[in-house]
C-alpha cells in the first residue's frame, strides 16, 4: 500500500547553514537533556495511555481508564460521557485532560461545572493531577489562565460571554451538560458559540432516546455533521423517541457517547439498606390533613385552587405544619381579589394549623438521630419544614447546617465542611441535592418523598457513590394512610426502587413512552375521586413500570451484547 | 516523568543554559535567568526591544518553579509545574531548539608524536511518528561515517560512552570526509525510508477501514439532502484529517562527532 512518508527537511538546512558559519554548536548535556525529553514524551504505542505513568498520587479505575483511552483513541476527544451518578466522571474528564496536555495537543481549557461544584473541580485536577486549574473570580482570568473552571451562569453573562468568545480553546468540558438538550436556550447557544477544537460533555442523565437530543448534542460536538436541522427531521421524525430502530443512529450514539452502568463496572458497591418508616399523625395533625381533603372534594373546580395546589397542601402537611402555613400565605398573596369562600377556607385551614402543637415525623427523627449516634443527611422538599427542623433539633441539642440549591457557591463549600467537621445533621432542600459530594456520611433519612424518582435517585447518589466504604441506610418516612404512604408503596413496594441501583430505573422509564411519572402521580391525586379510583390508578402505573422493567430484562437476555446505549 | 523526575530535570536544564539557580529546596526552586533564556521564556519582545534602543540594564526575570506544593513552604509563590504544563512544554521545546546542532569530538590525547586520527560522523537522532486517528512514536538515532559510508543504529546510546569535548583536543586531527555531510543526510533519510517501506502495514490498513466505516455514516445524514456541498465537503476533511495514515519523521537534532577508530 502506498502512504505518505513526509522527512522534515528543515533541519537539514540550518545543519548546512551552521556549517559555513562554524557554529554556534549545542552543549553536550542539554543535547542529551533534549534527547531525554523526546523519550519522555514519545508515545510508544498505538493504544494506551500516557497520563496513569505520569500521576503517582491517583489510580484510576479500569472503567474510567477505559473511558479516557476511548475518548481519545476512538472519538477524536469528542465525546458524551454519561456513566451512572458516582463513577466518577470528573476522574475521566480530568484522564482526558491529561492525556492531551502530556501529547501537546491541549493548552487553553474551559471547564463549564454547575457553581456549587467549581471549588471541587479545581481542587481535584490541581491536587490529583498536578493541573493548575484556576477558579474564575475576576474577568481578566480569562485570558489570563490557560485552564479555567466556571459556573456556565457566570460565563455565559457579560462582560465574560465576549471575553470567551475570543479565546480559542484547545477542551471544553462541560458537566451537567444534560441542560444542553434544548437548543433554543440561552445555554445552548453560549456553548455553541465557543471555538472549541475538543469537547467532552458530562451528563449522569442518559440521552433520553429523543431524536431532538441527539440532534442537539452531536451538533454541539460536531457542527454539521448531521446535515441540516430540517433535513434531519425530516429523515427522523423529530419527537419519535426511540434511536434503536435506526442502525445509522444507534452507530452515530455509540460513536460519541459513552455510558458505564455501576454492574458494568465491577467494583463491589457497598449496599442499600432500606428502611420504611410508616409514623402516626397526632390527632391534630389528622385534622388538618383531613380537612384539606375535605376542601378538596367540596371545592373541586373552584376558581384559585388548582388541584395542584390541594395536592400540594396535602403533601405538605405530611411535612410540616410550617409548610402548609407558609403556602396558605402564599396563596392569599397571590391571589389578586380573593372571593370570600377563599378567605374563609384559609381561615379555617390556618386555625387547624395553628392547633397542630407537635410534629410527629421531627420527633420520630429526632429519636432515629439519637439512636444512630452518626452524621444524618435529613432531605425535605420544603424549605419552611428544613428551616423548622434545623429550629426543632437545636431545641435539643443537635447541631445542624441548611443546604439548600440557591447558596452561592463559597457558601455551599462552607456548609460542606461545617458537617464534616462541626455539624451532626445536615438539612438539605431538594434543589440543593445536586452537585455536591457527601461520601463521609452514610445515613439518609428522607423526610418526605419528591414523586419523581430521579430525584431520590439523587439524593441518594450523593452518598452512595465511589468513596463510600459503609453500606448506605436509607430511611423513608411516610405518614400512615396518606398521599405518602401511596407513593411509598409503588415506589419501594412494587418498584423496589430502592434496592435497584443507580440508572436501571432511568433507563426503564425512558423506555416507555408515557412521558413523566411526576405528572402521572399529579393525574392520580388529584383527580381520582374515590380511594378505589386511585388505586386502580396506581396499580396501572405499576404494571405499565413493572412491563417496562420486563421488557428490557428480557432485551438483556437475548442481547447480552454489551452495546454503550440500551 | 514524576515530580522528582521533573525537579531534576529543572535543575539540569537551567544548570546547563547557565542560569543561576538561587535557591534549590524541597519541593521548589527559584532561577535567575539569563538574559537569552529570558528572551526564549518570558515572551517579552517589547521589553527587549526597548532596553536595546535606550541603552538600559537589563533585567533578566526570576522564576519560582514549585515541583511539589505538598512539601514546598506555603508563603512561596509561583508556578506549579507538573507532567503536561505549558511552562514544561516550553522548557521541552527551547531544549530541543537550544540543541538541534551539536559539533563534538572524542576526548583521546595523542602524543606530540604520534598524533590521534579522529574520523568524521554524522548523527540524526529523529522521532517517526505513525499517525492515523492514533499515534505511536519510535525513536530511532543514526550515525553515519563519513568516510566509508558505514551506517550504526542506536547511535546516541554508543556515543554517552565516550568522553567527548567541544574543542579538539591536542595532538589530534580530524580527517577530511569523503562523503559530503548533504549526500550524507540523504543517504540517512534513504535508509530510513526504505526500511520503513518494508514494515507491517496493518494499522494503516485498519484506519482506513475506520474512515471508510465513518465517512459512510456521514455520507447517509446527507442522502437525500440538496444543498449539503459545503458542510459536507468540510466535514469530510475533517475526516481525512483525522483518520488519514501517513508517516512523519521529525528531527530532534543532530550534528558532527569526530571519533577514534575504536570508538564504534
Amino acid at each position: 500500500m502506498t502512504i505518505s512518508i513526509n522527512f522534515d527537511d528543515s533541519w537539514n538546512h540550518e545543519m548546512m547553514k551552521r556549517m559555513e558559519d562554524d557554529g554556534p554548536w549545542a552543549n553536550w548535556e542539554l543535547y542529551k537533556l533534549a534527547l531525554e525529553v523526546e523519550q519522555h514524551t514519545i508515545i510508544p504505542e498505538f493504544e494506551g495511555l500516557q497520563a496513569p505513568k505520569h500521576l503517582s498520587d491517583l489510580t484510576p479505575l479500569p472503567h474510567q481508564l477505559e473511558v479516557a483511552k476511548k475518548v481519545i483513541e476512538d472519538m477524536n476527544g469528542k465525546a458524551i460521557l454519561a456513566d451512572e451518578v458516582g463513577l466518577g466522571k470528573t476522574i475521566e474528564a480530568g484522564l482526558i485532560l491529561k492525556e492531551y496536555m502530556i501529547r501537546g495537543l491541549v493548552k487553553k481549557v474551559l471547564i463549564l461545572v454547575p457553581a456549587s461544584l467549581v471549588t471541587q473541580w479545581a481542587m481535584e485536577l490541581n491536587t490529583k493531577f498536578f493541573i493548575p486549574a484556576a477558579i474564575q473570580r475576576k474577568s481578566y482570568v480569562w485570558e489570563q489562565a490557560d485552564i479555567v473552571v466556571s459556573s456556565i451562569d457566570t460565563a455565559k453573562r457579560d462582560p465574560h460571554k465576549d471575553i470567551i468568545y475570543n479565546q480559542n480553546y484547545d477542551l471544553v468540558i462541560i458537566d451537567e451538560a444534560h441542560k444542553l438538550k434544548n437548543n433554543k436556550t440561552k445555554n445552548y447557544e453560549f456553548v455553541q458559540n465557543l471555538k472549541k477544537k475538543f469537547c467532552l460533555l458530562l451528563t449522569a442523565t442518559p440521552i433520553q432516546n429523543r431524536i431532538s437530543e441527539i440532534f442537539n448534542l452531536v451538533s454541539l460536538l460536531k457542527p454539521g455533521h448531521l446535515g441540516n436541522e430540517a433535513s434531519f427531521y425530516e429523515k427522523y421524525k423529530k419527537d419519535a423517541r426511540s434511536i434503536n430502530d435506526d442502525e445509522h443512529l444507534k452507530e452515530l450514539v455509540n460513536k460519541v457517547m459513552i455510558r458505564n452502568r455501576r454492574q458494568d463496572t465491577g467494583i463491589e458497591w457497598t449496599k442499600r439498606v432500606v428502611e420504611a418508616v410508616t409514623i402516626e399523625f397526632s390527632q391534630e395533625e389528622k385534622e388538618l390533613y383531613d380537612s384539606i381533603l375535605h376542601l378538596k372534594d367540596m371545592d373541586a373546580g373552584d376558581e384559585g385552587r388548582s388541584p395542584f395546589s390541594m395536592i400540594t397542601l396535602q403533601r405538605e402537611a405530611c411535612s410540616s405544619r410550617e409548610a402548609v402555613y407558609y403556602t396558605l400565605q402564599n396563596m392569599l398573596k397571590k391571589t389578586e381579589q380573593p372571593t370570600e369562600k377563599l378567605i374563609q377556607n384559609v381561615q379555617f385551614l390556618m386555625k387547624k394549623v395553628e392547633a397542630v402543637q407537635s410534629n410527629s415525623k421531627a420527633n420520630k427523627t429526632l429519636e432515629l438521630i439519637k439512636k444512630i449516634n452518626d452524621k444524618v443527611i435529613i432531605f425535605t422538599e420544603y424549605r419552611a419544614t428544613q428551616l423548622y427542623l434545623q429550629w426543632f433539633l437545636k431545641q435539643h441539642g443537635i447541631t445542624s447546617v441548611p443546604f439548600r440549591g440557591g447558596f452561592k457557591r463559597g457558601k455551599k463549600d462552607w456548609m460542606r465542611d461545617l458537617f464534616k467537621n462541626h455539624a451532626q445533621v445536615l438539612i438539605a432542600t431538594e434543589a440543593g441535592g445536586e452537585g455536591i459530594n457527601l461520601q463521609f456520611c452514610h445515613h439518609i433519612i428522607n423526610f418526605d418523598l419528591p414523586w419523581n424518582p430521579m430525584r431520590l435517585e439523587q439524593r441518594i447518589g450523593r452518598i452512595h457513590r465511589l468513596g463510600q466504604e459503609k453500606n448506605v441506610m436509607i430511611y423513608n418516612f411516610a405518614i400512615k394512610d396518606t398521599v405518602e404512604d401511596h407513593i411509598l408503596k409503588l415506589l419501594y413496594e412494587k418498584i423496589h426502587l430502592f434496592e435497584k441501583v443507580v440508572g436501571d430505573l432511568d433507563d426503564i422509564l425512558t423506555k416507555l413512552d408515557f412521558g413523566k411519572i411526576d405528572d402521572h402521580m399529579l393525574d392520580i391525586f388529584s383527580h381520582s375521586r374515590t380511594e378505589g379510583e386511585m388505586k386502580i390508578k396506581m396499580d396501572n402505573l405499576t404494571s405499565m413500570i413493572e412491563f417496562a422493567q420486563s421488557l428490557k430484562e428480557e432485551k438483556e437476555h437475548e442481547a447480552s451484547g454489551n452495546t454503550s446505549i440500551s | 516523568m514524576k515530580q522528582a523526575e521533573i525537579h531534576q530535570f529543572l535543575e539540569r536544564f537551567f544548570t546547563a543554559t547557565s542560569c543561576e539557580i538561587l535557591e534549590n529546596k524541597q519541593g521548589y526552586l527559584i532561577v535567575q535567568l539569563t538574559i537569552d533564556l529570558d528572551k526564549e521564556l518570558m515572551n517579552r519582545p517589547f521589553y527587549w526591544h526597548y532596553l536595546e534602543k535606550t541603552g538600559g540594564t537589563p533585567n533578566p526575570a526570576k522564576l519560582t518553579l514549585i515541583t511539589n506544593p505538598a512539601i514546598a513552604p506555603k508563603d512561596i509563590k509561583g508556578e506549579l509545574i507538573h507532567f503536561g504544563s505549558p511552562r514544561l512544554h516550553q522548557l521541552f521545546a527551547c531544549a530541543k531548539k537550544l540543541s538541534g546542532y551539536i559539533r563534538l569530538y572524542e576526548n583521546r590525547q595523542g602524543k606530540a608524536q604520534e598524533h590521534t586520527a579522529l574520523k568524521p560522523w554524522i548523527n540524526i537522532n529523529m522521532k517517526i511518528s505513525y499517525q492515523c486517528d492514533r499515534k505511536r512514536d519510535v525513536f530511532r538515532s543514526i550515525g553515519l561515517q563519513l568516510i566509508n559510508g558505514q551506517i550504526v543504529d542506536d547511535f546516541q546510546t554508543k556515543l554517552e560512552k565516550l568522553p567527548l569535548t567541544a574543542k579538539i583536543p591536542d595532538f589530534a586531527f580530524t580527517l577530511s570526509p569523503l562523503i559530503m555531510p548533504k549526500s550524507g543526510i540523504t543517504r540517512i533519510e534513504n535508509t530510513i525510508k526504505q526500511t520503513l517501506l518494508a514494515e507491517d502495514y496493518t494499522w494503516a490498513e485498519e484506519a482506513k477501514q475506520r474512515w471508510a466505516k465513518d465517512l459512510r455514516l456521514l455520507e447517509h445524514f446527507y442522502e437525500d439532502m440538496e444543498d449539503y456541498s459545503e458542510s459536507l465537503e468540510t466535514e469530510r476533511l475533517a475526516l481525512q484529517e483525522q483518520y488519514e495514515p501517513k508517516i512523519n519523521i521529525s528531527i530532534i537534532n543532530g550534528g558532527f562527532f569526530y571519533l577514534t577508530s575504536e570508538a564504534i
